[in-house]
């Protein structure tokens, strides 16, 4: 049986991958992905078969209940929504797998030829697990807005993460010794495995919360990344405890695309993941908690009015719409909106006669919801004879691939966007560039300013443009807190600021 | 019981392929990768299925069996949603056929 096993689970392993490789084509992905699922199910329906607990109905009842949850939330979810659905996606897998390790402890799956091997795997399932869970549940919640997007750095955070990854591995070392030389424990053997169960499970609990809750908003894309591969991790280690190939095999996979995107999400922000997952020194020592106590204070009066202004919003967007269905009739009024903003005559003149134009979003554009206005302005500019193209910062946005999904949602062409290195060289021979709520990405100021946070990381050549139209919410500096010098240039800079939404309609309609 | 030996070995395979393999990704794909990735990431169902089973059959205690139910349920919510999310996502990345769907379409994503 282990021999058909094996063959059956590299056959499916090697499905999945096959399925991989077809989604780095557009054409292909979604047979490729199609492929991957099927392979998964038919890897179910395999263990079913051969545990010998097919007919073990209440499995199917949780398996149902399982799919029915996961269906309707990938139906619901809005595309704005994606990065928190990837993180809570991710926490569920790891969730999954540590429970999945303490089973096998608890249970009756333990496998007494190569006990030490198996404890030891158990164990560590639950620790990755369970960082994996609290991590990314607290990603998701930063996300989510519903915990404050920046970091929280509590008092002593190194030396208590430290101190929790240390006592995670003691627990791991304990639960191995006790079952493999049980005398020191004689009598209590069952005692210590629940111990070193409980110590494992709360300090990698505890360990994802510190980890996490110290990440930024704009390292997002890289925690996130991260957590993908540990929930893959998790998976293939929880397989070795309990010996299925096929779980070991796929959870390795996952493993090394998480990777893989972490690694180019970090060289695209020019950090080190250590930077990241620790506190910088000096820096975050020195907050004291009562100013981390103002702090979210404010915190949350900024997030209660945030969500104050958006439903403000919607409803001023609301009234635009009419206001501008009544000019459409008169036609021989000048726009109402355009009173008073003697910049955005200049905005929609220079876009008006621009004959190539590059659009450059970034997270603002999801934050205001404004890809269908952007497209619309492609739109506009595309009938008037111009070519527009995308450029794409690869950490543009809260995860990797972000703004091509939301692109996507706005049916813009995929063809149309460009990687930063496809497209850099072509800044300084465009007519036009439209920043849409992007502004570390091109801050020119990575290239000079040195002992910035954005010092050496690539951005694009927006300021080789002749004309740059800003559409950003204000001038505040990007996340990384350094100044863009662009904004200030004395020629060629045309600020749109306010709701890129807004802006964007006010353009559209003001090119005529 | 497969030796831990031959596990090791898969993982240590299957890793390096599955990182040589996705790098031809290109980063236009990358959230639905990720997404993709993710429902993979709940291939741990297999494990939860066959560790419930077992408790079941076995009849270990509620406890075994309450756990397992919920890594079920769990995975299986990140299979089905992951599969699905990535789904819905590359179908995005196709060109629209009809105009209907187009502007359905952005009706419900505004």
């Amino acid at each position: 049986m282990d021999f058909y096993q094996i063959i059956i689970s590299s056959v499916l392993a090697a499905t999945v991958l096959l399925g991989i490789s077809m989604m780095s084509r557009v054409r292909t992905a979604v047979a490729g992905n199609f492929l991957s699922a099927v392979a998964l199910l038919t890897g179910i329906g395999v263990t079913l078969l051969f545990a010998g607990i097919i007919t073990v109905w209440t499995l199917w009842v949780a398996i149902a209940t399982g799919a029915l949850i996961g269906s309707l939330l990938a139906q619901r979810v809005k595309m704005i929504q994606m990065p928190q659905m990837v993180a809570l996606f991710n926490g569920l897998g790891g969730g999954a797998s540590a429970l999945v390790g303490m089973m096998t402890l608890k249970g009756s799956m333990l496998n007494v030829e190569c006990l030490m091997f198996n404890v030891a795997a158990a164990l560590l399932a639950i620790a990755v697990g369970m960082v994996t869970l609290v991590g990314s549940l607290v990603a998701a919640g930063k996300l989510h807005r519903v915990l404050p997007q920046r970091p929280l750095v509590w008092k002593g955070h190194t030396a208590v993460t430290l101190l929790l990854l240390a006592v995670t591995v003691a627990g791991i070392v304990l639960g191995t010794l006790n079952a493999q030389w049980p005398s020191p424990f004689r009598g209590s053997e069952e005692g210590v495995c629940q111990l070193s169960i409980i110590i494992v499970a709360a300090a990698s609990s505890l360990f994802g919360l510190y980890f996490s809750v110290r990440v930024g908003g704009a390292d997002m894309p890289i925690t996130i990344s991260l957590l993908n591969s540990l929930s893959g991790v998790a998976g293939s280690i929880a397989g070795m405890a309990i010996g299925d190939v096929f779980l070991v095999a796929v959870g390795g996979i996952v493993g090394a695309s998480g990777l893989l995107l972490t690694q180019i999400m970090c060289r695209a922000m020019n950090r080190s993941l250590l930077r990241i997952l620790l506190p910088q020194g000096v820096n975050s020592s020195t907050v004291n908690s009562q100013q981390s106590t103002v702090n979210s204070q404010l915190e949350q009066r900024v997030m209660d009015l945030e969500k104050r202004i958006q439903e403000l919003e919607a409803i001023v967007t609301k009234l635009e719409e009419r206001v501008q269905k009544l000019q459409d009739r008169e036609q021989s009024t000048p726009p109402l909106e355009g009173a008073g903003r003697g910049s955005a005559q200049s905005s929609s003149s220079v876009l008006s006669s621009a004959k190539d134009v590059i659009i450059v979003p970034g997270y603002g554009m999801a934050l205001a919801q404004a890809q269908h206005q952007v497209r619309q302005l492609a739109d506009k500019l595309e009938s008037r004879g111009a070519r527009v193209r995308f450029a794409i910062h690869p950490v543009a946005g809260r995860m990797p691939g972000h703004m091509n999904v939301l692109l996507a949602e706005a049916d813009v062409d995929y063809e149309k966007l460009y990687e930063m290195d496809a497209i850099n060289d072509d800044f300084a021979k465009t007519d036009a560039v439209v920043v849409v709520g992007a502004s570390d990405v091109l801050n020119p100021a990575a290239r000079n300013a040195e002992g910035t946070p954005i010092y050496g990381m690539p951005v694009l050549n927006v300021d080789e443009a002749p004309e740059v139209i800003i559409c950003n919410y204000d001038l505040k500096p990007g996340y990384a807190g350094v100044d863009n010098p662009l904004y200030t240039r004395p020629h060629g800079i045309h600020l749109e600021l306010g709701d890129a939404k807004e802006t964007l309609t006010r353009l559209i309609a003001q090119i005529g | 019981m497969i030796h831990p030996l031959i596990l090791i070995a898969v993982f240590v395979v299957s890793t390096v392929l599955g990182y040589f393999i996705i790098r031809t990704v290109p980063s236009l794909l990358h959230t639905p990768l990720m997404s993709g990735m993710n429902a993979l990431s709940g291939v741990t169902i297999v494990g939860a299925i066959g560790a419930t089973g077992i408790a079941f059959l076995s009849g270990d205690g509620w406890g075994a069996q309450v756990a397992g139910m919920a890594a079920i349920i769990l995975a299986a919510v990140n299979v089905f949603g992951g599969f699905g999310v990535t789904h819905r996502m590359l179908m995005m990345f196709r060109k629209k056929k009809s105009e209907k769907l187009k502007k359905l379409t952005g009706v419900i994503g505004s």
